[in-house]
């Protein structure tokens, strides 16, 4: 079958341009995010800056040396954004590719039909079908590893001394990971073939016989339990987003939409004819024959229209649910900052001089200790404290134990922490400073988290000046003497803000870095699906050429087929979009709970430029790539083109 | 015309029946409610004969064509090709019955655009996993007047040629029996007589049945016996009739 693969895919240029591009981009984009993670292994810090301990041991693990980085040359940031970037682009390339080749098969039921008829059998369908997908395959992924491979250089120019990589990284050795991604886009390629070669060994001889290429509206009973198996799936993980996940609701709503997504491209050829249903009533309303064209056209081949609505959902939850949960922890980061801070005003830099003016100066010392445990040893963030001074300026409420023994070798440790670690109060904690002197803290209280104004160890101010003489205050809180207004004070000190504009730009900072991660995991996927969109639309329009001619033949004018496509288009983009926007809502609702519990009065930022620019930016694409090849065949199809 | 119960043809030649039709019935079942396309057709057909089918429009011609190609299963009833029960086969022993022993030719040409004339009749054989003859290909290319145009694609030709080209394709499997829904349907009338004459040819030249769905009588004038179906019933046949004859009979049975 071999033989007819390759004769066919010339043919169906059209419809494998998309296949090809989008796994092409797919591999690309792995390829990429593979070499960069490539050389962040390769990789090596500056070897004088760390410190060598041996791990704990025990529970089965021997103990260890391992060598600590105590400078923030350290790339594991970058290296997290790039495996996300990864999962990303390779769940969005199986879900193109998948939904692709179900619409290149659903537009060719015909042709398989013929070839059953004149003796192929289904397994001989099945496997032309893979063959086509196996060639296009090899040839996109060879192309989007090449130009992975042409782009390393660019990429770790940019990503070097970033935020999130503050190293120069060179290329390594790229065969390993673009081999790695080719394989992945095959892979990837085959897994989305597979169904639809499946679904191509269903149709019958009598398939070539029938009128219309109308496909049959079941769905397969298999693909119904898929579907339910991944909803059920997602509402689980729904249920998970609440406030006692902590920090995991963040990360939890950010996949949620992935699994939902899946459930509903399965359920899709029910579900989109459903909703389709509802928007279509206004559309009728308003428009002529076009409208009622348009809503027939999209009812009517269910599997085509949910192919072409999936990337749209796609790209429309992920993106969407990802921009209003990052942004609604940002709102949570900031309330907690303004719960956190108790001083009117904040200086940063070097602490103020005691005056008279003054009543109390709050000035921890940044440091950083190694802290060792069983079978790792890691660099945690410390601050040392006065603990008289600081329980007045900020929220440093006891959960358990008592601030007041915090005094020589001992240490406060946040709750989130003690909870991860299980520390209780009493427990020894080894740690070694960064004047290299192994050092067991005892803890002596468990505070309230105060992310963003506490870290998660804080030990008293003398043992942070004994061991950690370099350490210089960044920041301090200050409480002004009484009768001494705050906003007077803060124009004769230094460096000195309102602590309510010290909040504000925290928060502002927050959501700056918010930005950059942002932008670095949806831009390529947001740049994917939008090649993907295109890409469908194009395809189903191409494929249409007979269909506009003979409605040309029958009397409808161009102008009549274009307003049919321009509300098809626009009918499966709102559907695809009003899909998108239940999930983004349900999740938003539910982080928003998440991330609300416990604090007062948080402030609720809804990024509605970002959502509304994603929607539309949707719908252009969808309209756009429609209405283009539309116009186009329409010049070149007079009605005379009917008879030839 | 006769309006009797159908009898076994007189003038077919004589020999086992290639095709059997016993009491078939085909009701499609959709939405809009249940129609019932064939309601009990009986019929033998003689191996090397040449049979056309004619009814008004929506009597179930195509149906009964379908049916006995075991393209459709027919509601009730069973169709025996060459001895060999149909109802009970599974899709791929099918596909392989289909292509050793049915040629089909249908109105819309069927070929695939992709290919070549040469490599669209060689189709069949590639399915079964030979590797085409070079000359048996050139020959039924010959056979039926297209040879020079080989390398040809389908767009290049013109209907009566894609036509041939689809016939070159039912001929190179050699089949016992060859269904044809409205062959000459898109064709005009100096191209049709080619058409049905290739068809004619292989009744006579190689004892092929052929089984033709047809509205033009013309055209049923080729066949030995044209069948009248009449909503789903057959209605009755006319042996070595002529065009006028066999329209005369067509006018009363949708008078
Ligand atoms: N796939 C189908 N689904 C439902 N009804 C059908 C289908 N095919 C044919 N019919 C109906 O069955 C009857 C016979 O059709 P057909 O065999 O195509 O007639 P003919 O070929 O004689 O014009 C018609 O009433 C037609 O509408
Ligand atoms: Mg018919």
């Amino acid at each position: 079958m071999f033989f007819l693969s390759r004769q066919t895919v010339g043919r169906h240029r059209s419809l494998y341009a998309g296949s090809f591009v989008a796994l092409a981009v797919g591999v690309f984009l792995l390829g990429l995010a593979a070499t960069a993670t490539a050389a962040t292994i390769a990789y090596h810090g500056p070897t004088s800056a760390s410190i060598s301990v041996t791990t704990l041991g025990g529970d089965g693990t021997a103990p260890q040396n391992v060598k600590v980085p105590l400078s923030d040359a350290d790339v594991s940031g970058l290296q997290t954004v790039l495996s996300l970037v990864g999962t990303i682009s390779g769940f969005i390339t199986i879900f193109v590719i998948a939904s692709t080749f179900a619409f290149a098969v659903a537009s060719r039921r015909r042709e398989f039909g013929l070839l059953r008829l004149i003796g192929a059998t289904p397994r001989q369908i099945r496997r032309m079908v893979l063959g086509e997908a196996l060639a296009v395959a090899l040839a996109a992924s060879l192309t989007g590893a090449l130009a992975a491979q042409l782009a390393t250089p660019l990429l770790l120019r940019r990503a070097s001394y970033t935020e999130l990589a503050p190293v120069k990284l060179e290329p390594a050795s790229p065969w390993v990971p673009l081999a790695i991604a080719v394989a992945a886009g095959l892979l990837v390629a085959m897994l989305g073939a597979r169904s639809a070669a499946r679904r191509a060994g269903r149709v019958g001889a009598i398939d070539a016989l029938r009128e219309a290429a109308l496909e049959p509206p079941r769905i397969g009973p298999v693909r119904v339990v898929f579907g339910l198996l991944f909803l059920a799936g997602a509402i689980v993980m729904l249920t998970l987003i609440r406030p006692s996940s902590g920090e995991g609701a963040v990360p939890l709503a950010m996949f949620t939409p992935m699994v939902m997504v899946i459930a509903l491209t399965l359920l899709a050829p029910l579900v989109v004819p459903l909703v389709g249903r509802l928007w279509a009533v206004p559309l009728v309303a308003w428009t002529q024959v076009s409208g009622r064209l348009a809503r027939s056209n999209v009812l009517a081949a269910p599997r085509r229209s949910a192919s072409l609505a999936a990337p749209i959902l796609a790209i429309s939850a992920i993106a969407g649910s990802m921009v209003l949960s990052l942004s609604f922890a940002a709102d949570s980061a900031a309330a907690t900052i303004r719960d956190a801070v108790r001083a009117p005003i904040v200086v940063t830099g070097a602490a103020p001089v005691d005056s008279a003016q003054v009543k109390a100066v709050d000035a921890g010392l940044p440091l950083r200790v190694v802290r060792v445990a069983a079978d790792y040893a890691e660099l945690e963030d410390a601050e040392g404290i006065d603990p008289a001074i600081a329980a007045q300026t900020r929220d440093l409420t006891v959960r358990s134990g008592s601030l007041a023994g915090l005094t020589g070798n001992t240490v406060a440790v946040s709750k989130e922490m003690a909870g991860f670690e299980s520390y209780h109060v009493g427990d020894e904690i080894p740690v070694v400073f960064p004047d290299r002197t192994p050092v067991k803290l005892r803890v002596v209280a468990i505070v309230k988290d105060a992310f963003g104004v506490n870290p998660s160890f804080l030990i008293p101010l003398d043992l942070a000046r004994k061991h950690a003489p370099e350490a210089q205050t960044e920041r301090s809180f200050v409480l002004p003497a009484d009768g001494v207004a705050p906003a007077d004070l803060v124009k004769q000190v230094p460096g000195a803000q309102l602590a309510t504009d010290w909040e504000a730009d925290q928060a502002d900072g927050v959501r700056k870095g918010n930005r950059l991660g942002l932008v670095m995991l949806l831009g390529p996927a947001a740049l994917y699906s939008a090649i993907a969109i295109a890409n469908t639309l194009l395809m189903g329009s191409l494929q249409r050429r007979h269909e506009f001619v003979t409605s040309r033949l029958l009397g409808a004018t161009p102008a009549q087929l274009r307003r049919m496509v321009l509300w098809e288009s626009s009918l499966v983009g709102t559907i695809a979009l009003s899909l998108g926007t239940v999930i983004t809502v349900t999740v938003g609702v539910l982080i928003r709970h998440a991330m609300t519990s416990g604090v007062a009065d948080v402030p609720m930022t809804v990024p509605w430029g970002i959502l509304l620019g994603i929607g539309a930016l949707c719908l252009i694409l969808a309209v756009g790539s429609a209405l283009a090849p539309t116009t186009y065949l329409l010049r070149r199809s007079q009605p005379s083109a009917a008879v030839d | 015309m006769t309006a009797t119960a159908p009898t076994y043809p007189s003038t077919a030649p004589a020999g086992p029946p290639a095709l059997l039709l016993d009491s078939i019935t085909k009701t499609y079942r959709s939405k809009a409610g249940a129609v019932d396309a064939l309601r009990g057709v009986t019929y033998h057909f003689a191996r090397g004969s040449f049979t056309a089918v004619m009814g008004p429009s929506g009597s179930g011609k195509s149906t009964l064509l379908q049916c006995a190609a075991g393209l459709d299963h027919p509601t009730t009833g069973t169709v025996v090709l060459n001895g060999v029960t149909l109802l009970g086969l599974n899709e791929v022993e099918l596909t392989k019955l289909r292509r050793a022993e049915m040629g089909f030719v249908f109105q819309a040409y069927n070929l695939l655009p992709s290919l070549t004339v040469y490599d669209n009749v060689a189709l069949p054989l590639r399915l079964t996993g030979r590797r085409p003859a070079r000359n048996d290909v050139q020959r039924v290319l010959e056979q039926v007047g297209l040879e020079g145009k080989a390398k040809r694609r389908p767009a290049e030709l013109s209907g009566g040629q894609q036509q041939r080209v689809a016939i070159a394709r039912a001929l190179i499997t050699r089949p016992s029996v060859f269904f044809a829904d409205e062959p000459t349907g898109a064709l005009d009338s100096g191209t049709s007589r080619q058409i049905l004459g290739l068809l004619r040819e292989a009744t006579d030249r190689a004892g092929q049945t052929v089984v033709m769905v047809t509205h033009d009588p013309v055209a049923a004038a080729y066949a030995e016996r044209v069948l009248f179906l009449s909503d789903g019933l057959l209605a009755g046949h006319l042996d070595r009739a002529t065009p006028a004859q066999i329209a005369a009979a067509m006018s009363d049975l949708e008078g």
